[in-house]
C-alpha cells in the first residue's frame, strides 16, 4: 500500500466521523460504557483472586492432636493425612515449636509465658496442612473427620468461602454484562458507520465502477470504527487509572485492619493488563461494527 | 576472465545509459511536438483489430421471470464505435450492466479483453473494470469534490502514484476542454461541463473500452454535440466506445455501427447506419 493511499484512508476516515459527529460521540460513549464495565469486573475479580491466592499461601488448615503421642504415632498420622486428595504438604509442629512461635508473636516478655517451658507446655502437637487450592478445603475437611486422634481443626472457613462465591458471581455477571453491552456497542457503531456509508453511497458506487477493490473501499470505514473503538477504550482507562488507586487508598484508610491480612493489586499491575486489553477490545468492536455495516453496500 | 567481465559490465552500463538518454529524449520531443494529452492516449492506438468484446449466446433472465436479453451474439473490435439503440425495456440497460459485470448472464459467455467474465471471482472484478471507463446519463459526480478532485479520485482509487495523478489529471482536463475549471465544484458547472468532467474521469486511467449509458440524455442538443465530438476524438485515438442511446439525430449524423435491440433480441446490426435502418 502506498503512503499516499494510507493518508487518503485516514483523511477519509476522519472526515466520515466529522460529518455525523453526534452518532460518533454516541458510539464512543457506548464503547466506553462497555469497556468500563469490563474494567470494573476485571478489577474486582482479579483482586479477589489475588486475595484468595494470598490466603491459600498463608492459611491452610491447622490440625491439633489429642494427648501425648510418640513420634511413631505422629509419623503414621502424617502419612495418613498426606494421602488425602488435594493435600500438597503436611508439616509437623511440636508443642515446643508452637510455644516458640507464640512467644515470637506476643513478645517473649509477656506475663502469660511466665513459668511455661518444655516440661509443662500446655500446647498440643499439631500439623499445618497446605492445599492445592482453596476450593478443595471442604473436601479435605470431611476427609479429616475420618482420621482418628484429632482434637480440633482450625481453618478460615467463612472468609475463604465468601471470597470464592463473590469472585464467581462477579466473573459470571461481568461476562454477561460485557456480552450484552458488547452487542449494544457493536449495534451503535454499525448504525453510525451505516449512516456514513449511506452518505457516501454514490462515492462507493463510483469507486466500484472505476475499479476500486473491496478492501480499498472498506479501509476508510474500518479506520472510522478503529477510531471510535480507541477513543471509547481510552476514556474509561484514563478515568479509571487514578480512580482505582484512590479507591484502594480510601479502603485502606477506612478499614485499617484489612491491610494486615490482605492486600489489593497495585495500580500498575492491573492497568498493564487493562490498558492493552481495553484498546484491543475497543478496536475489535470498531472493526466488527464497520465490516458488518459496509458488507451490504459492496454488492454492485 | 576478470577483465572480460569488467568490459561486459562497462558495456552494459553505457548501453543502459544511452538507452535511457534516448528514451528521455524521445519523450521530451513528443511532449514538445504533440503535447501531453496525445501521449496519454496514443498508447491505445489501434494495432490489429481483434474482437475486444465478445458475447456468445448471452441470455439474462431476472429472478422475477422477466427477460432482460436473450441469445445475444455480438463482436466488437478494438477501436470500434458502436451505438446500442432500442426503446425502453429493449434490453439496452441489461446489456450495459452485463458488460460492466454488474449482472451475470443466466447463460452464455462474455469475453472482454480476452478475459471470460463468467470465470472471474468477486475479487477479480475490480481489475476487469479498470479496462472499462463508464459514463452515465446523470453524470454521478461527487458534489463535495472539485472537478480536479473528481477526476483524481478515479486514479487514487486504483492506487496510482501521486506524481502520475498530478501529471495526468490536468492533461485529461485540458483534453476535454476543462483546463481552466479544475477548481470549480460540479454545482458551479453547466450540464455539458459536468458530463465532460465525468468523461475525463472515465478516461483518465486509459481504459481500452469506454461504455456510455445515454451520455447525452440530460443535455440540450448543442451541448450533446460537443460531447459527441469529444467521444469521436477519444475513439479516433483508439479507445473502443459502446454507447447506449435514444438520440435519433446523433445516431443518424455520426454514421457509426448501430446495433438495435428489441424485446431482448438483436434485430439489426449495421456497419454504418442510422436510427431507423433495419436489416
Amino acid at each position: 500500500m502506498r503512503p499516499s493511499t494510507i493518508r487518503y484512508f485516514i483523511k477519509e476516515g476522519f472526515s466520515g466521523l466529522k460529518k455525523n459527529l453526534l452518532m460518533t460521540v454516541a458510539s464512543m460513549i457506548a464503547v466506553a460504557a462497555c469497556i468500563s464495565i469490563m474494567m470494573f469486573s476485571y478489577c474486582v475479580v482479579s483482586n479477589l483472586q489475588y486475595m484468595l491466592d494470598q490466603m491459600e499461601d498463608s492459611i491452610g488448615i491447622s490440625v491439633f492432636l489429642q494427648g501425648e503421642l510418640t513420634s511413631e504415632d505422629i509419623e503414621q498420622m502424617k502419612t495418613e493425612i498426606s494421602q488425602i486428595e488435594h493435600v500438597t504438604n503436611v508439616t509437623y509442629v511440636s508443642p515446643a515449636d508452637s510455644l516458640e512461635k507464640l512467644k515470637e508473636e506476643w513478645g517473649a516478655d509477656e506475663d502469660i509465658f511466665i513459668g511455661l517451658d518444655d516440661s509443662n507446655n500446655p500446647l498440643s502437637h499439631s500439623f499445618q496442612i497446605e492445599l492445592d487450592q482453596i476450593e478443595s478445603q471442604s473436601a479435605v475437611l470431611s476427609a479429616l473427620e475420618q482420621v482418628d486422634g484429632i482434637e480440633n481443626v482450625q481453618y478460615g472457613q467463612s472468609l475463604s468461602e465468601m471470597l470464592v462465591s463473590i469472585s464467581n458471581v462477579f466473573q459470571v455477571a461481568g461476562v454477561l454484562i460485557m456480552l450484552v453491552l458488547g452487542v449494544i456497542s457493536v449495534m451503535i457503531i454499525v448504525n453510525t458507520i451505516r449512516i456514513s456509508v449511506v452518505n457516501r453511497r454514490i462515492e462507493i458506487n463510483i469507486m466500484k465502477y472505476v475499479g476500486a477493490t473491496d478492501w480499498f473501499i472498506r479501509w476508510p470505514f474500518i479506520i472510522e470504527g478503529i477510531i471510535i473503538g480507541l477513543v471509547g477504550a481510552l476514556i474509561p482507562t484514563i478515568l479509571g487509572l487514578p480512580l482505582y488507586g484512590k479507591t484502594i487508598s480510601l479502603f485502606y484508610q477506612y478499614v485499617p485492619f484489612v491491610e494486615n491480612f490482605v492486600r489489593f493489586r497495585l495500580t500498575g499491575d492491573v492497568f498493564s493488563f487493562v490498558l492493552p486489553a481495553a484498546l484491543c477490545f475497543g478496536v475489535l468492536l470498531g472493526v466488527i461494527g464497520s465490516v458488518t455495516s459496509i458488507r451490504k453496500h459492496l454488492q454492485v | 576472465m576478470f577483465s572480460v567481465k569488467m568490459v561486459e559490465i562497462h558495456g552494459m552500463f553505457i548501453f543502459a545509459m544511452g538507452f535511457s538518454l534516448v528514451g528521455t529524449g524521445v519523450l521530451c520531443y513528443n511532449l514538445m511536438v504533440f503535447g501531453a494529452k496525445d501521449i496519454l492516449l496514443s498508447n491505445f492506438a489501434t494495432k490489429g483489430r481483434y474482437a475486444l468484446i465478445r458475447l456468445h449466446d448471452v441470455t439474462k433472465m431476472y429472478p422475477n421471470g422477466s427477460r432482460g436479453v436473450e441469445g445475444l451474439n455480438l463482436h466488437i473490435k478494438k477501436g470500434e464505435f458502436v451505438f446500442i439503440i432500442g426503446s425502453s425495456g429493449s434490453g439496452k440497460s441489461t446489456l450495459i450492466k452485463l458488460l460492466l459485470k454488474e449482472l451475470d448472464p443466466t447463460s452464455g459467455e462474455i469475453i472482454i479483453n480476452r478475459v471470460k467474465t463468467n470465470e472471474l471471482s468477486r475479487r477479480q472484478i475490480p481489475y476487469l473494470r479498470r479496462n472499462l471507463g463508464v459514463v452515465f446519463q446523470d453524470f454521478r459526480l461527487l458534489p463535495n469534490k472539485t472537478v480536479y478532485e473528481n477526476v483524481a479520485f478515479a486514479m487514487r482509487v486504483i492506487e496510482a502514484p501521486s506524481r502520475i495523478i498530478r501529471r495526468n489529471v490536468p492533461a485529461v482536463l485540458s483534453l476535454v476542454g476543462l483546463g481552466q475549471k479544475g477548481r470549480s465544484y460540479p454545482s458551479q458547472l453547466s450540464g455539458g461541463e459536468q458530463q465532460r468532467t465525468a468523461l475525463a474521469r472515465a478516461i483518465v486511467n486509459n481504459p481500452p473500452i469506454l461504455i456510455c449509458d445515454e451520455p447525452t440524455g440530460n443535455l440540450d442538443p448543442d451541448t450533446a454535440w460537443g460531447i459527441m465530438q469529444l467521444l469521436d476524438d477519444i475513439n479516433k485515438r483508439g479507445t473502443t466506445i459502446v454507447m447506449a442511446t435514444h438520440a435519433r439525430d446523433i445516431v443518424d449524423e455520426m454514421q457509426k455501427r448501430v446495433v438495435t435491440l428489441r424485446q431482448g433480441h438483436i434485430i439489426s446490426d449495421i456497419e454504418k447506419g442510422g436510427y431507423d435502418d433495419e436489416a
